[in-house]
């Protein structure tokens, strides 16, 4: 017999939560792309310390989410098993090192971008260990998570720093790898039998509007390497595009599994049925 | 120390009480008080072994607390500043003392009482009305002594019908076989055919228990009804059915049983020895009886001849044609007609012969189920009767038939539930299965006497039957002026004339004539004084907005008031009691009881206060007592409690409690010397528990009869017959009441007259709210849908239904305030879940929110609960819908009994929102 | 060792939420904070249907998601396999709720009465600040199992060491006890009957079970 498991959107993380992924997301990739720019020859203190302020929103964001704002500090007890502790354990050596970037020599964005590299894997890794929302604890979360923060980082880059041929090339590339990493997050999500408002995600006309205007993003991005002006166009493009993908996991996307027998009781003399979800 | 005491602190303590909120109970629970705070409710684990549903109370006790504390509570007496009355006028309430309050209503009683209790039309001036079958009876302290101190009272104004009643059953039940309310014997049963029997939700912690280690023990239930409620879903099978079809369906599975299968698997001498099948029928119906002593005949195999169906010796033929030398007949009035070489049958052949018509196939073509599901209902059930086997019982044998068919109530009520009824009660008998272990039983009498035991009820009484008290309808005794507004003793002879019988006579017809009265019927007046408890007619009844404006009409109301609600919106006086956990009240207990309370002990328990009452809240007791004094009744109201009008007498063989009749008591001396004389009555005179001994314990109880669950060995030892399957009585009384009423002109109840039938005839009863369609000059094809309801066990009878926790946990059922149907209907009406739609009848329209299920018949839209409150706190802010609010209040729909049902033609649509809300 | 689970027998339940109105009771569970709460699940078509009703909660499972996600260790898991929140030091990010897969956790940041914003008397009696802006769920009755063990009673046996909505149940569909006493009644429910567990594909290892029918005889 048939079940259509009833599921829900979670409430539990809202537009709030989202701000962290998108902000700190960008702003780990931006201090990421602010390394490479360094090493391409193209430092950028602004770009450093904007990376830092955008993580710095984010956890604010989060901040005014959590219940009990005045014991933040508890957040750092439990580094053996939280990917969120590991996350703001991070946090002081990345604002340290970023600092330190801004305030006495650039070259400590590489330091930065170690602990950037850090933050970010953690955002990934702690969506992906959220196991009560399928959309979330899919194995494709984390290259996802990754590429979208990578790819915002360099496409605010090239607006924040101007547009060296390399980070182009690498911005395009990285939006490029974000879209196979998207579509193979999607095959993923319906292999796993996803929610089916999980999977309504992907027709929704806003994400099909987010996925154009990610496309265009990465022609807008290979235009510039052709050498059409239209890098930080395209760099801006790319980071929108991920705060909206971002936005959509976190607040719509997001349904919980839902509860799923496997058997109908037998009630009396009545034999029981194997139950299939659907 | 007991682990329970153990547990008690200064500031916490458990306090032993009861539930009595619907008619499954009583059942134990506990009252955590804290710091004088009642913060929740426990079951009694220690009332395990005496409570067959381990002592635990259902969910709606759970509410109490909130029930206690809901700020909206009315908390002094208020009297009614704007004397017009409706729905739209301000009531316009404002608080006055208890002494203004009694004196006022002192006041008017003592000025009917001085100008006689019956008004010019014969009817009582005073009427009361009470809700939910009995139950409040458990709340209303010593009232009832002032009631019986008081004189005559017009009980008859109904709370509400269908839904809450299983009014058929309760008149044949108890006529047929002592059976107020009938239930299967879950315990021992293997196989129980269930029409709309709503055990899981109405059958109360018992019920629920029972059925529950049924199932794990292997039973079979197969639940035939249009929607997959909570007991189907808990069944072994779900058959969809069309609603009021069941009689069909039931007639096919008789058919089955006497021309699909072999005699030999009926019980033959159960039907011979303990039913009326031998007894012989003359060729005018009526049956051949002995010229000398005028006992029913029947045909002796042994000597060939007709005899006395007494004589000893005889081997009677249970089927057959035969000719009957010398005989006569009781006809109508007393007439006799005489027969010589009279074609006769037995009875059992004129069944068999009349249910030749009634195919599996027929009744497809009626209930929507394929013939070969009834043919496997009806085998399952011949299967399962285990014809010959035998069980002991505490030393007796008895016959041991496991097979059981129940009915739900709207199966019960209204057209159709006479039929639905006999087909049940013959089912046992063709497999012997009436009233012995495994099989269909009876529960408890009210129209009988014996409500602690209804064995003592089985007398003998005329023809090999029991004793049957009907409301007599020769010419000289017949009430052609009714004693009471519903007619009870004129209309309906099978109600009789106990107690209970107004209450359960035509419990709409008050509500109907205050509208317009029928052709050559007396002109009512509304009582001049209707006083109402634990009942909301407004909500609970149907056509909602027409009884609203009768209730409007009652000059002067004095309710008992919880809360502000519907229907004492038009009160002139408003009195609070003291409420569930507040107030103290000896109950009796087990025995058996309705619905499915079988209990190895009875007794007694107390529902005890356990915190002070809310703001100005008084015990009944102490309000009855007030209003006896003040009225002048002091001493018969005393008397009244000396005799036993609120318990046991107080004065026994061996005891003597008795109470000075010149003086007011306070609850607490009534309530010991009830407690007192209560015990000592149980044990004659041997121990005796005063009130402090109950407050500490909870209850009493002594070991009652397992036997004493069964009416067969009292039928056989006193060789007594089930007046099954010929009505040979029934017809008689039919023909009287005819020539009665049409001697009076009237003929409005003919219809009704029909139902008095010796076997009855299928009569289109779906086809019955079809043509109330029609007869309001609407379309049928414009009303395509049965409209029907279902409890939730939230609100039993819709008391709680101001509780904000029954809601917030009722929403984890579906249906939960919302319109059930079915999912493929509603995808072609483009409907989906959460959508507000709009269901219309011939009468109103109401409104809610969409539940599609895949688990309801497509013709079918269930609307649970009864809701649509205007007035009660909270309940009126939830914006759900009722099906009592579109359900017609006809005469047309009205039974022979005198009961309708919660059936209704609808139409569907989607709409924008709740629009206005109840208005029709 | 001693772990103790929960068996809810789904032959028996049915739906009536008397548990989920007990628990709400003795915890003192906000407005639309259900810690026990029962599922009236639908399966099949028209007209071969079937209804199931599930008791559900905190699975108090095993390898509990909640507890390795917390990041303030107020998510515990005891010896005997009851997992805990400490409320003292939760922040409330709630993160421990989206990671649960069967959605038993709750967090409540202002606190809302049966009848409005103000408490009833006896709302306030259970009312427990602390339980305001941060995650909170099922504990088994932990108080009760402590209370009742110090007592020298058994938890699942002794309605003082029993969790509440067992102690509720009318149709006797819930149990609870120790799984690693053979001799428990829970042990021989899940020896007696077949069970599932929910989400197993999940690896959490959940401490509640579901009969669903008799294990064939020998």
């Amino acid at each position: 017999m048939k079940q259509v498991v009833q599921v829900r959107l979670q409430r539990y993380w809202d537009i709030r939560a989202a701000g962290n992924f998108s902000f700190g997301g960008t702003g780990s990739g931006l201090i990421l792309a602010s390394a490479l720019g360094f090493l391409i020859g193209v430092p950028s203190v602004l770009a450093v310390a904007t990376g830092l302020g955008l993580i710095g929103l984010g956890l604010f964001c989060v901040w005014l989410e959590i219940g009990r704002p005045w014991r933040a500090i508890n957040v750092f007890f439990n580094p053996r098993t939280s990917w969120m502790t590991r996350e703001a354990m991070l946090v002081p050596p990345l604002m340290a090192a970023g600092a330190a970037a801004v305030v006495f020599d650039i070259r400590f964005v590489l330091l930065a971008a170690l602990f950037a590299a850090g933050f970010l894997y953690c955002q990934a890794r702690m969506l992906h260990a959220s196991r009560g929302i399928p959309a979330w604890c899919q194995k494709e979360t984390v290259p996802l998570i990754l590429s979208t923060g990578l790819a915002e980082g360099t496409g605010l880059f090239l607006v924040i720093a101007g547009a060296p041929p390399a980070m182009v090339a690498t911005a395009c590339g990285i939006a490029i790898l974000r879209e196979l990493v998207r579509e193979l997050y999607r095959r993923g999500l319906v292999k796993a039998n996803a929610p089916a408002g999980t999977l309504a995600w992907f027709s929704w006309r806003e994400e099909k509007l987010l996925t154009a205007a990610r496309w265009l993003a990465i022609v807008l991005l290979a235009a510039a390497l052709a050498g059409w002006n239209t890098a930080a166009l395209g760099g801006l493009l790319a980071v929108a595009t991920g705060w909206g993908l971002k936005g959509m996991m976190i607040t719509r996307a997001a349904h919980t599994r839902g509860h799923v027998i496997t058997h109908t009781p037998a009630r009396g003399r009545d034999p029981s049925h194997v139950v299939i979800p659907s | 120390m007991t682990a329970l005491e153990a547990r008690d602190t200064a500031a916490r303590k458990l306090v032993p009480t009861l539930c009595y909120n619907c008619v499954a109970g009583p059942d134990f629970m506990q009252v955590i008080v804290e710091d004088g705070v009642a913060t929740g409710i426990e079951p009694n684990h220690s009332a395990a072994g005496v409570h067959p549903g381990a002592g635990r109370p259902c969910v709606r006790a759970y509410g109490l607390v909130q029930k206690t504390y809901n700020p909206h509570r009315i908390s002094q007496p208020m009297k009614r500043t704007n004397p017009k009355k409706g729905r739209d006028e301000d009531p316009g309430f404002v608080p006055i003392s208890w002494d203004e309050a009694l004196d006022t209503i002192a006041a008017r009683l003592k000025d009917i009482m001085s100008r006689g209790l019956i008004d010019e039309a014969g009817l009582p001036r005073v009427a009361a009305s009470f809700g939910h079958g009995g139950t409040p009876r458990s709340y209303m302290g010593s009232f009832p002594a002032f009631m019986s101190a008081f004189g005559p009272i017009d009980f008859s104004f109904g709370s509400g019908q269908g839904v809450k009643c299983t009014h058929s059953e309760h008149l044949y039940g108890e006529y047929w076989h002592r059976a107020f309310t009938v239930s299967s014997d879950t315990v021992l049963t293997n196989l129980v055919v269930s029409f709309g029997s709503n055990y899981e939700v109405t059958g109360g912690v018992c019920a629920v228990r029972r059925h529950a280690d049924a199932r794990i023990r292997g039973v079979k239930r197969i639940q035939i009804e249009p929607h997959l409620s909570a007991t189907a879903a808990c069944s072994a099978e779900w058959v969809p059915i069309k609603p009021k079809t069941d009689a069909a369906f039931m007639l096919a599975m008789i058919h089955v049983l006497l021309h699909e299968t072999p005699r030999t698997s009926l019980d033959i001498p159960y039907l011979r020895d303990r039913t009326s099948s031998p007894y012989l029928v003359g060729p005018n119906g009526y049956y051949l009886r002995d010229p000398q002593s005028g006992k029913p005949l029947v045909w002796d195999e042994k000597a060939g001849r007709a005899v006395p169906h007494d004589t000893p010796g005889i081997v009677p033929a249970l089927e057959g044609h035969f000719t009957v030398s010398e005989a006569i007949s009781h006809l109508a009035d007393k007439e006799v007609a005489r027969h010589e070489n009279a074609p006769a049958h037995t009875a059992f052949t004129a069944m068999v012969e009349h249910l030749r018509r009634y195919s599996p196939d027929w009744a497809s073509a009626i209930c929507g189920v394929k013939p070969d599901k009834i043919r496997h209902v009806a085998n399952e059930y011949v299967s399962n009767a285990c014809i010959g086997q035998t069980i002991e019982i505490e030393g007796r044998t008895l016959p041991l038939r496991p097979v059981a068919v129940t009915l739900g109530k709207t199966v019960n009520n209204g057209w159709g539930a006479f039929e639905c009824c006999w087909s049940r009660t013959v089912l046992a008998t063709l497999v012997g299965a009436l009233e012995v272990p495994g099989g269909t039983l009876g529960t408890t009498v009210r129209l009988n006497k014996g409500h602690d035991n209804r064995l003592v009820s089985v007398v003998p009484g005329e023809d090999g039957f029991m004793v049957s008290s009907l409301n007599p309808t020769s010419e000289t005794d017949w009430k052609a002026k009714p004693t009471g507004r519903n007619a009870h003793r004129t209309l309906v002879p099978i109600v009789g004339n106990s107690a209970w019988s107004q209450a359960l006579g035509p419990a709409h017809l008050p509500w109907l004539f205050m509208d317009k009265s029928p052709d050559e019927w007396p002109k009512q007046r509304a009582p001049e004084f209707w006083l109402t408890f634990r009942t909301n007619p407004a909500v609970a009844f149907w056509d909602t907005a027409k009884l609203t404006r009768a209730i409007a009409q009652m000059p002067f109301i004095v309710a008992i008031a919880y809360t502000f609600d519907e229907t004492n919106h038009m009160a002139d006086i408003l009195l609070p009691d003291a409420s569930d956990l507040e107030s103290t009240q000896l109950v009796p207990i087990g025995g058996t009881k309705f619905v499915e309370q079988f209990w190895e002990h009875t007794g007694v328990a107390l529902r005890q206060k356990a915190v002070e009452p809310q703001g100005d809240a008084r015990d009944f007791t102490w309000i009855t007592t007030e209003l006896a004094k003040r009225t002048g009744l002091i001493e018969k109201y005393n008397a009244a409690i000396n005799r036993g009008a609120i318990g046991s007498p107080l004065k026994g063989k061996n005891y003597d409690f008795s109470l000075p009749t010149d003086q007011a008591h306070d609850p607490e001396t009534i309530w010991d010397a009830v407690c007192k004389a209560s015990t000592a009555a149980l044990t004659d005179g041997k121990e005796v528990k005063d009130l402090a001994w109950m407050k500490e314990h909870g209850y009493f109880v002594v070991p009652f009869k397992r036997t004493d669950w069964y009416l067969y060995p009292s039928l056989a030892d006193q060789n007594l017959r089930f007046e099954l399957p010929y009505q040979e009585r029934l017809m008689r009384v039919g023909e009287e009441l005819g020539r009665r009423l049409h001697a009076q002109g009237i003929h409005w109840w003919d219809e009704q007259l029909s139902e008095y039938q010796p076997l009855p005839e299928w009569h289109d009863v779906p086809g019955r709210w079809v043509k109330a369609v029609v007869a309001a000059g609407k379309k049928p094809e414009d009303f395509p849908f049965w409209g029907i309801t279902t409890k939730t066990m939230f609100y039993s009878a819709g008391n709680n239904s101001g509780v904000p926790l029954m809601h917030e946990v009722g929403q984890n059922v579906r249906g939960h305030g919302g319109i059930i149907l079915n999912a493929g209907v509603a995808g072609k009406l483009g409907i989906v879940a959460g959508d507000w739609i709009e269901v219309r009848s011939i009468v109103a329209a109401t409104r809610g929110r969409a539940v599609p299920v895949q688990g309801c018949h497509p013709e079918t839209i269930v609307i649970p609960g009864q809701h649509e409150h205007w007035k009660t706190p909270f309940a009126k802010d939830l914006n759900f819908p009722s099906l009592n609010t579109v359900t017609q209040m006809s005469m047309e729909l009205t039974d022979a009994t005198g009961s309708g049902a919660d059936v209704v033609r609808v139409c569907v649509r989607k709409v924008e929102g709740p629009g206005k809300g109840a208005r029709p | 060792m001693t772990r103790y689970v929960m068996v809810a027998d789904l032959r028996r339940c049915v739906g009536c939420q008397a548990c989920t109105a007990a628990c709400k009771e003795a915890n003192g569970t906000p407005i639309g904070v259900q810690w026990r709460r029962v599922l009236d699940i639908e399966v099949g078509e028209f007209p071969d249907v079937k209804r199931v009703y599930v008791p559900t909660g905190c699975q108090h499972c095993e390898d509990p998601p909640c507890m390795h996600v917390c990041p303030t260790t107020a998510t515990k898991q005891r010896p005997d396999g009851i997992v805990t929140i400490d409320y003292d030091l939760c922040i409330g990010c709630a993160y421990c709720a989206v990671a649960c897969p069967y959605e038993a956790r709750y967090r409540v940041d202002h606190p809302r009465f049966a009848f409005g914003e103000e408490p009833s008397v006896s709302e306030q009696a259970r009312f427990d600040e602390k339980k305001i802006g941060v995650a909170t769920k099922c504990t088994f009755c932990v108080d009760r199992i402590d209370g009742g063990c110090a007592k020298g009673l058994t938890p699942g046996v002794d309605p003082d060491a029993t969790p509440v909505c067992v102690n509720t149940c009318i149709s006797g569909a819930l149990a609870f006890g120790d799984i690693d006493d053979p001799d428990s009644n829970v042990s021989k429910l899940l020896a007696e009957n077949k069970w599932f567990r929910m989400h197993e594909e999940v690896g959490t290892a959940p401490g509640f079970y579901y009969l669903w029918d008799k294990e064939a005889p020998l």
